[in-house]
């Protein structure tokens, strides 16, 4: 039996689980703050990807798009990184077993560097984006919007398991 | 209060027999596909819908007026809208017998209509008219857009839970 398995196994009996999942009303109440959280932060997200890629929101300069939405962005995904561990917290032997979420959690890491990797390396020189748009920021916005689908789609596919 | 009160039995059957609902019904992961596109376009309309009423409340992205956000964005909401509703009505077709008896899809159509009504008439004529840009109008209208929407989902969400 993995390490990984035994600590899902473990944390599946614990009181904090039980409480999470057996409840009437806990699981509900966090997944709705879930998919509100969703609202906002793929809902921002996808913009600053879409604007990066050229496709939406052409008319407004991308420092513009960027500065202001991040915090929005950072916002939501807080929401939605605290309210998806409880949900993971409630029913770790699920998520263990289920493919969709494995998946959901490799794509999350993914999204993750793809960050990373555009506030070390592409983040430069913002001001002549709107004249000249660098094929590393539409790659990191395609790969971010991509992503992010992805794990939209895995995350609703994870309750059909 | 639920549908079931208002409309026929029959339309709600009907509904379960007739394309697409009825394929839906008998579809194995027809369902979980077209409702996994319902998330989807969740995430685009509320984003781009957000994005404007954040600004109305007088946050957010405020270098841009909310007409230049309304404007960027509309087509976006537009296309949101569309997605929304060719994935919905089949999903409830699919299940319009039970539908019919919950009080949250019931809530969650009045929620909708309430967010269209306010989107044809406060909403929009306070965002186009660039002038009202702070006021109180304005921040009434970013408010009762954001409640009504935030309501659809909720209740969307509570359908499956009550």
């Amino acid at each position: 039996m993995s390490h990984l398995l035994a600590f899902a196994t473990w944390l599946n009996g614990s009181a904090w689980s039980i409480y999470l999942r057996e409840g009437d009303w806990q699981f509900p109440v966090i997944e709705t703050i879930h998919i509100l959280g969703l609202g906002f932060s793929v809902g921002t997200i996808m913009w600053l990807d879409l604007r990066l890629l050229g496709v939406a929101m052409k008319k407004t300069p991308v420092t513009d798009v960027l500065e202001q939405l991040e915090p929005w962005a950072i916002g939501g995904f807080s929401v939605m990184f605290v309210s998806g561990f409880l949900l993971l917290l409630s029913e770790p032997l699920k998520c263990y077993t289920t493919l969709a979420f494995r998946l959901k959690a490799i794509m999350l890491i993914l999204a993750g560097l793809n960050v990373l990797y555009f506030h070390r390396k592409v983040m430069f020189n913002m001001q002549d984006w709107d004249r000249n748009m660098p094929w590393r920021a539409k790659m990191v916005g395609g790969l971010s919007l991509f992503l992010w689908l992805g794990i939209v789609i895995a995350g609703r596919w994870t309750a059909y398991f | 209060m639920t549908f079931a009160h208002i409309l026929p039995r029959a339309f709600f059957i009907f509904c379960e027999n007739t394309w697409p609902g009825s394929y839906l019904v008998k579809s194995q992961w027809g369902f979980a596909i077209v409702e996994t596109f319902h998330i989807m376009a969740l995430g685009m309309l509320l984003g781009t819908l957000a994005i404007v009423d954040i600004r109305l409340l007088g946050f957010g992205m405020r270098r841009q007026t909310p007409a230049q956000l309304y404007n960027d964005l509309a087509p976006w909401t537009w296309l949101g809208v569309v997605l929304m509703v060719c994935t919905g009505v089949p999903l409830f077709m699919s299940e319009a017998q039970r539908l019919s008896a919950s009080g949250p899809f019931f809530y969650k159509m009045v929620f909708l209509t309430l967010a269209l009504v306010t989107h044809f008439t406060l909403h929009r004529r306070v965002t186009m008219s660039g002038a009202t840009v702070g006021s109180g109008l304005g921040k009434l209208a970013g408010c009762l857009s954001l409640l009504c929407w935030l309501g659809v989902a909720l209740a969307g969400r509570a359908i499956a839970f009550i």
